[in-house]
């Protein structure tokens, strides 16, 4: 989770230097099981939150090809609960309409790291997971009538669960690999979200500013005179 | 031993909301609104140095907070302090986290300040000097299992309290790793001990994850590669317990019992548990997902791991920094084993609860376990 943060707003900031993560990389990987999730630390249970900083870390430093890609696509894509469309977190616990984000937002990201080893066997318009099921669960359970969204039919909103069904929702709809696009909409064109970015859970519009705003500044370095 | 909440709306008698029943400490949850907000701002107070409070002030009042919100970082760190400087016991601090933890078994924080804690005792248990290494006093090593034992008791609760505690089990590999120094004695007390709870608790994963952490570590602490075994033949031949840095500090390593492993026992004897354990509660995942690695690792068990350098690794090229840890992610294609009859009975187990069964996940768990037989095995 640290490691995430910390390589997000590096890598936004212009201030990712290979010193700065020294061996994350691979401290990382050893934090993927037996399972093939990630665990908070190594040794630990293959989590949902965990497993997507992981990924996304690695993404932002090039390195997630140290992963079994393998065994981690069999891990995320079997916490798609086949009754409630919606993700669990972990291996044989309750559907949680965040982790329609944490799970669901491997795809992405698996997707363009098998593109980069040039799989042949990729899709040109959906991610792996069933994306109307998920929309399905999102939209028909995770729903406050007062506003806001929630974890599942039962519990009360929050602003983490809001923002997660929310970004869940969005990586359901948008399919995106290099040039190609492809949305999928459950229900009329106005339930349509903005495309988020799949490694920051941005708009990618705004993660491109950022970049282009901090490379204007030179990386800052340890010299105490600067 | 336990606190809790009483749930009690409105404060019908001038008399105090604290209640102590059987050693079980209770709260009117009436007075929970005047109590919180009023350590809580003492507290920011004191740390924002406008109001001072002496030691023993400081004590109460974090005991108070933490017991209504022991989530509450600064709380712990203000302890910490007082711990660092001798003013507080470290061992008031477990106490406090046990209490905290009847009431809130996830509280990460807890977690956190009691890992801290544990590292300030072995601090002070251990030796300054190297030479010492290997003649230490029973005393600290008797410490150090009355610790680790108690740590264990502890875990065990908080994951009783709630199912699939992840920062329990979590905290209780930790305790393993970094205060037992996973010896095999140790490994295997904690498969025999944690046996029956898990049969109590067959959908929680988290119990079954830590078995197989146990597993893992039993193997990789004897034999899974070639490179492992040889450095621990090299390094030091006594002792099956894990070299790697940031697991064992390797000081009490001579003093571990020494016990042999029957490995292919032990995974037998896993087997048979899942086994039963499927038969008695059909339906859950975690049983079945626990079944296919305990099988995955039988196969890659010393008895075959001569075959395991002439087979292809099914799938992707790795890079060689996946050594140890993840192993067993490996899918080996191979030829039929011939010194094991695993598979025959795992395909007779598989087939017999298919024509047996009325559950539907059961049924397609069962499917998807004999596909898999099917594939791993090329039978």
């Amino acid at each position: 989770r640290s490691a995430y943060c910390a390589a997000s707003v590096a890598s936004l900031t212009n201030i990712l230097t290979p010193t700065l993560f020294a061996g994350t990389a691979e401290w990382i990987a050893r934090c993927q099981n037996w399972e093939g999730g990630i665990g908070g630390v190594p040794g630990m249970e293959a989590h949902g939150g965990y497993t997507f900083c992981g990924v996304a870390a690695l993404v932002i430093l090039k390195q997630e090809h140290l992963l079994n890609l393998r065994s981690l696509l069999h891990w995320v894509t079997g916490r798609q609960m086949r009754f409630e469309g919606g993700f669990q977190g972990r291996c044989n616990k309750l559907v949680d309409g965040c982790y329609s984000f944490w799970q669901a937002g491997l795809l992405p990201l698996l997707h363009r790291a098998l593109h980069a080893r040039g799989d042949p066997a990729l899709s040109m318009a959906h991610w792996m997971f069933d994306q109307l099921a998920l929309q399905e669960y999102i939209l028909l359970c995770c729903q406050c009538p007062a506003g806001g969204l929630l974890d599942k039919p039962g519990k009360s909103r929050d602003f983490y669960h809001t923002c997660y069904c929310l970004s869940g929702l969005a990586i359901a709809q948008h399919f995106g690999s290099g040039d190609l696009h492809n949305e999928v909409v459950l229900g009329i064109p106005e339930n349509c979200l903005q495309a988020t970015h799949p490694v920051y859970n941005i708009a990618p519009e705004k993660v491109a500013r950022a970049v282009m705003h901090f490379l204007q500044y030179p990386v800052p370095s340890l010299d105490p005179a600067s | 031993d336990e606190i809790g909440l009483i749930p009690c709306p409105e404060a019908r008698y001038n008399r105090s909301p604290i209640v102590l029943v059987e050693n079980k400490l209770g709260v009117e949850s009436w007075c929970v609104k005047f109590l919180l907000p009023y350590v809580h701002n003492k507290l920011l107070l004191y740390r924002q140095r406008k109001q001072w409070l002496n030691k023993d002030e400081l004590i109460d009042i974090t005991c108070t907070l933490l017991l209504l919100n022991p989530d509450f970082t600064t709380a712990w760190n203000v302890r910490k302090e007082l711990i660092l400087s001798g003013t507080l016991n470290p061992l008031k601090d477990l106490h406090l986290g046990k209490l905290a933890l009847t009431k809130f078994p996830k509280s990460p924080e807890t977690w956190i300040h009691r890992r801290w804690v544990l590292q300030q005792l072995i601090q002070e248990n251990s030796l300054p000097s190297l030479a010492t290494k290997g003649n230490l006093g029973a005393a600290p090593m008797e410490r150090i299992h009355r610790l680790v034992q108690e740590e264990m008791n502890v875990c065990s609760e908080a994951a009783g309290r709630y199912p699939s505690n992840y920062n329990a089990w979590s905290h209780r590999i930790w305790v393993l790793q970094h205060l037992a120094k996973l010896t095999v004695k140790v490994l295997l007390d904690e498969l025999s001990s944690t046996k029956y709870w898990v049969s109590m608790h067959v959908s929680d994963h988290s119990g079954f994850h830590y078995r197989q952490f146990l597993l893992n570590s039993l193997i990789r602490g004897t034999v899974t590669d070639n490179n492992i075994l040889v450095q621990n033949q090299m390094v030091n031949e006594q002792n099956p317990s894990l070299q790697k840095g940031e697991e064992s500090a390797g000081t009490e390593a001579a003093c571990a019992e020494e016990q042999s492993v029957d490995l292919p026992r032990r995974l037998d004897e896993e087997m048979e548990l899942c086994a039963e354990l499927i038969d008695n509660y059909p339906g859950h995942e975690t049983l079945w997902c626990h079944s296919d690695e305990t099988l995955n690792n039988s196969h890659q068990s010393p008895a075959t791991s001569h075959m395991t350098q002439a087979m292809d690794v099914d799938g992707l090229n790795e890079s060689s920094s996946k050594q140890g840890y993840t192993q067993e992610t490996k899918r080996l294609k191979r030829a039929p084993v011939q010194d094991s009859l695993g598979p025959e009975m795992e395909y007779q187990f598989v087939d017999k609860v298919l024509s047996t069964c009325r559950d539907v996940d059961q049924a397609r768990f069962a499917t998807a376990y004999r596909k898999w037989l099917v594939t791993f095995l090329g039978q």
